[in-house]
């Protein structure tokens, strides 16, 4: 049976992470009877001192299936502290696991879903520094659109909720070796016009701010 | 001129001591004054992608061990980050440390004239940031990498790299190119 790592590496710990939706998407994909699926929350084996099981875990896998949000265009610092740990721990245990097919799902704030693609780049440099097979990347754009679940359910949602339902399938296959991959980066956007995203984003943080008793004049102080 | 240099404690090899002399050189040959912030696993955690900065405490980190960097910075007209270059990126402490500037943004989106989205400047002015990424033996990929993510996706910024003596002369005169001042926004 081959093994498969589903990694979480969202930061967040109390608001409902945008990774974890795909992921689990992602997982559905896998039929347990066929596959050995395990789960490592990074944040969570970060702060449980439990990273050694969990590279335990990533030196026996088929394939690593990684969730991560984009933070400043690139892996947030959690991330990379992870995979640096991790590459430390393959050199110090001489791992060769060369055949290890490595997949990255990044999504962000902007609309834009290309702009992941340097994040994407660098699950690619890792897995070239640890000797495994960078497979490709799913660059989602308006991952936070996802938190809204009846905005999900619009009918002009459904191509795109149909594209990510293909993608994740599409990590299955090339995982089964059936080796459907077409493109290294693939990129899925929301069927959403830009201006009703910004609109819809300025809505929420003046909302929230109201929750905690902020006027939208205050969102604009300047501490520093 | 106040200069902030923000190096990352973990990865003080041989490249970082010879890239830090040169650059402390070039600083003190200009009479700046000079900060060093050293970050380590310790010093800084990771941003956990909570949002309070934009809608709780507007400016300001809830977790208290960024104020003084995200101080310092805004009060420095010239920022400096040697950063190691590992898989193409920041290594975590620095990438921790440009993480945990999030509350110098604003939450709002708006369109930038090549038609990408950026968050607004909650400041009238920042200081230059000037991003250095080091290592030994840098990938020509992973050099690439490093360009890209520091440069693609932000104006007013500039990126160099350093591998060793060989840069010497090569990162002199491009550091000497760099209009050392505060410039207006930060994206
Ligand atoms: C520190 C920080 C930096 C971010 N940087 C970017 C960015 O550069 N581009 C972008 O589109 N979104 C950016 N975001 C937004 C997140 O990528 C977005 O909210 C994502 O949906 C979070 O996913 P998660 O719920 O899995 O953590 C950033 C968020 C944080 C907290």
């Amino acid at each position: 049976m081959k093994n498969i790592v589903f990694i979480q590496a969202s930061p967040k710990i109390n608001e409902p992470a945008v990774s974890q939706m795909f992921l689990e998407m992602a997982m559905d994909k896998f039929d347990e009877s066929v596959f050995n699926k395990e789960y490592i929350n990074v944040r969570q084996s970060i702060s449980r001192h439990t990273q050694n099981n969990a590279f335990e875990l990533l030196s026996r896998a088929d394939a690593i299936i990684m969730a991560f949000p984009l933070y400043f265009f690139c892996l947030p610092g959690m991330l990379m502290s992870f995979l640096q740990d991790y590459s430390k721990f393959h050199q110090e245990n001489n791992l060769q696991n060369n055949k290890t097919r490595i997949y990255a799902i990044v999504n962000c704030g902007f609309p834009e879903p290309q702009i992941n693609l340097e994040a994407v780049r660098v699950i690619e440099s890792f897995s070239r520094h640890i000797g495994s097979d960078f497979r490709f990347g799913i660059q989602i754009g308006g991952g936070p659109m996802m938190l809204s679940p009846h905005v999900m359910k619009a009918p002009f949602l459904k191509s795109t909720a149909q594209s990510l339902d293909k993608a994740f399938s599409v990590i299955a296959a090339d995982v089964a070796d059936e080796n459907q991959i077409s493109e290294k980066y693939i990129n899925i956007e929301f069927n959403f016009s830009r201006r009703i995203y910004f609109f819809m984003a300025e809505k929420g943080w003046t909302s929230l701010a109201k929750r905690n008793g902020l006027s939208k004049k205050e969102l604009y102080k300047k501490p520093y | 001129m106040k200069t902030l240099i923000i190096a990352d404690e973990d990865f003080k090899t041989d490249t970082f001591h010879d890239l830090n002399e040169i650059i402390h050189g070039l600083l003190n040959d200009r009479g700046f004054e000079t900060e060093v912030i050293e970050v380590g696993l310790q010093d800084l955690t990771f941003c956990k992608g909570c949002f309070s900065c934009w809608v709780k405490k507007p400016g300001e980190c809830v977790m208290k061990d960024a104020a003084s960097i995200n101080r310092s910075f805004l009060n420095s007209d010239v920022t400096v980050y040697l950063s190691p270059v590992i898989f193409g990126q920041f290594s975590a402490n620095i990438k921790n440390v440009i993480d945990r500037s999030l509350p110098n943004m604003l939450p709002f989106f708006y369109t930038r004239p090549d038609g990408s989205t950026a968050h607004p400047p909650r400041y009238d002015n920042y200081p230059r940031q000037i991003i250095i990424g080091y290592g030994e033996e840098i990938s020509t990929e992973d050099r690439q990498l490093f360009l890209d993510i520091t440069k693609k996706h932000r104006y007013n910024i500039d990126v160099l790299l350093y591998g060793g003596h060989h840069d010497d002369r090569n990162i002199i005169e491009a550091f000497n190119q760099i209009n050392l001042a505060k410039i207006g926004d930060l994206s």
